[in-house]
Order: structure tokens, then C-alpha cells, then sequence
């Protein structure tokens, strides 16, 4: 895998574990119901609509396809696969 | 050879989730994605969510065949394309080439993730070690 790819998935991967880590203080901070973008460990954009979460990122120059974005789902719920 | 996973809890339960790059030529696609390894599905699905991050567009999936039922899907009904030669990589640890499924429908509001199904599993001669309690997770190569 080239150099620039394993960097990509290296920092979404991190900011991935930083959102999984920091769950509730994403809830606590109001982010319940709304898709949020982690970018170098902070949430960087979020909304109900992703759309829109989308379109903040890349009206900031960055890409969205390779930005961790996922939803805060409320504590206690269960998402059934 | 072993993929390591990650164990998070996620809307409320512990979950196996795997990281990685997906590309496609046509329709052209490049992302990143986390995944939950879920045992209980059959196929590999890309969640909406990935799909409106990625951009891919309706028109960009007429070409591609469609699958012939639906699937049942939080309640109702969703109907997906097969993208036949997609392009999944793992980190360092394993790439390989696979179809999965992409919905068509648009369905409102649908927070639904990737999902990494047994069809990867098989296609993949791969079995999954899965230690809730001691969050510990991996893909471990059956030859």
C-alpha cells in the first residue's frame, strides 16, 4: 500500500477510535441525532443531515470520502443489523 | 495472516469493526470506511451514509446489474446494484477484490453503517475470532 494510503487510513482510523472513545462527551456537547465529522481528533462539522455535513467539508477544501463521519446515536439505543 | 479489528461499543453493543480503503473503476469510487463484521448477513453492503460520502451518484450505478430481490431492511425493503470488482484494503495486512452491494433507494434519514458480510468471510477463506469481554477482535486466514 502506497505511503500517502496507509497515512490516509492510519489518521481515519485514529479518528475513528477518537470518536468511539469520546461517545458521551459527544452527547454531553449536544451532538445526539446529528452525523459528525472527526478530522485530526475533533469534530470539525455535524448536523441531522449528512448532506449537509458533506457539503460543509467541502466547502472547507477537504474530501469528504476520506473523512471519519458517523452518527452519535442517543445512549440506550440499539441499532438491530 | 490475521486482520486486526477493532471492538467498539456502537449503537448499543459491542461491535467488530474493520477499517479500510475501497476503490472502484467504474463507477469510479475511493473512500474510507469503518465496517461492522456482522455474521448475520449474508453479503457485504456499503452503508448510505459511505455512499453520500464517496459522492457516487444514482446515474453512476444505472450500468451496473441489480440484484434480484430486495433486501429486508429496517423494515422495509432495499433494493441494491452489485459493483463486481471492488477494490477492499486493509492497512498493510490484506487487499483483495470482491463484489458487493450498494443501495439504490433513497431512503431518509438512514444512519444504517457498512457492513461487512459472510460473503467476504467465504470469498476470502477467512473466519472471524470475536472476544466481546476482552474487546478482542480479528480475521484470521484459514490457509
Amino acid at each position: 500500500m502506497q505511503t500517502q494510503e496507509l497515512q490516509l487510513m492510519k489518521r481515519f482510523e485514529t479518528d475513528s477510535k477518537w470518536f468511539h472513545e469520546n461517545i458521551n462527551k459527544l452527547r454531553e456537547q449536544n451532538f445526539t441525532g446529528k452525523f459528525v465529522a472527526i478530522a485530526n481528533e475533533k469534530p470539525v462539522a455535524s448536523n441531522e443531515k449528512i448532506d449537509a455535513v458533506i457539503k460543509t467539508l467541502e466547502n472547507e477544501g477537504k474530501n469528504p470520502a476520506c473523512i471519519f463521519i458517523e452518527f452519535v446515536y442517543p445512549e440506550g439505543f440499539t441499532l438491530l443489523l | 495472516m490475521k486482520i486486526p479489528l477493532q471492538v467498539y461499543e456502537f449503537a448499543g453493543g459491542l461491535r467488530a469493526m474493520a477499517h479500510f480503503l475501497i476503490r472502484a473503476e467504474n463507477p469510479h469510487l475511493f473512500g474510507s470506511i469503518q465496517a461492522i463484521v456482522d455474521t448475520g448477513s449474508p453479503t457485504t453492503i456499503l452503508g448510505i451514509p459511505d455512499i453520500k460520502r464517496m459522492r457516487v451518484s444514482p446515474l453512476q450505478l444505472k450500468e451496473l446489474e441489480s440484484r434480484k430481490q430486495p433486501h429486508a431492511y429496517g423494515g422495509g425493503q432495499l433494493k441494491t446494484k452489485i459493483l463486481q470488482e471492488a477494490k477492499l484494503k486493509f492497512g498493510e495486512y490484506f487487499e483483495c477484490i470482491m463484489p458487493i452491494e450498494i443501495p439504490v433507494d433513497e431512503i431518509t434519514e438512514c444512519t444504517q453503517p457498512t457492513i461487512i458480510g459472510v460473503d467476504f468471510l467465504i470469498k476470502n477463506k477467512l473466519k472471524l475470532f470475536f472476544d466481546p469481554a476482552k474487546r478482542e477482535a480479528y480475521l484470521e486466514g484459514l490457509e
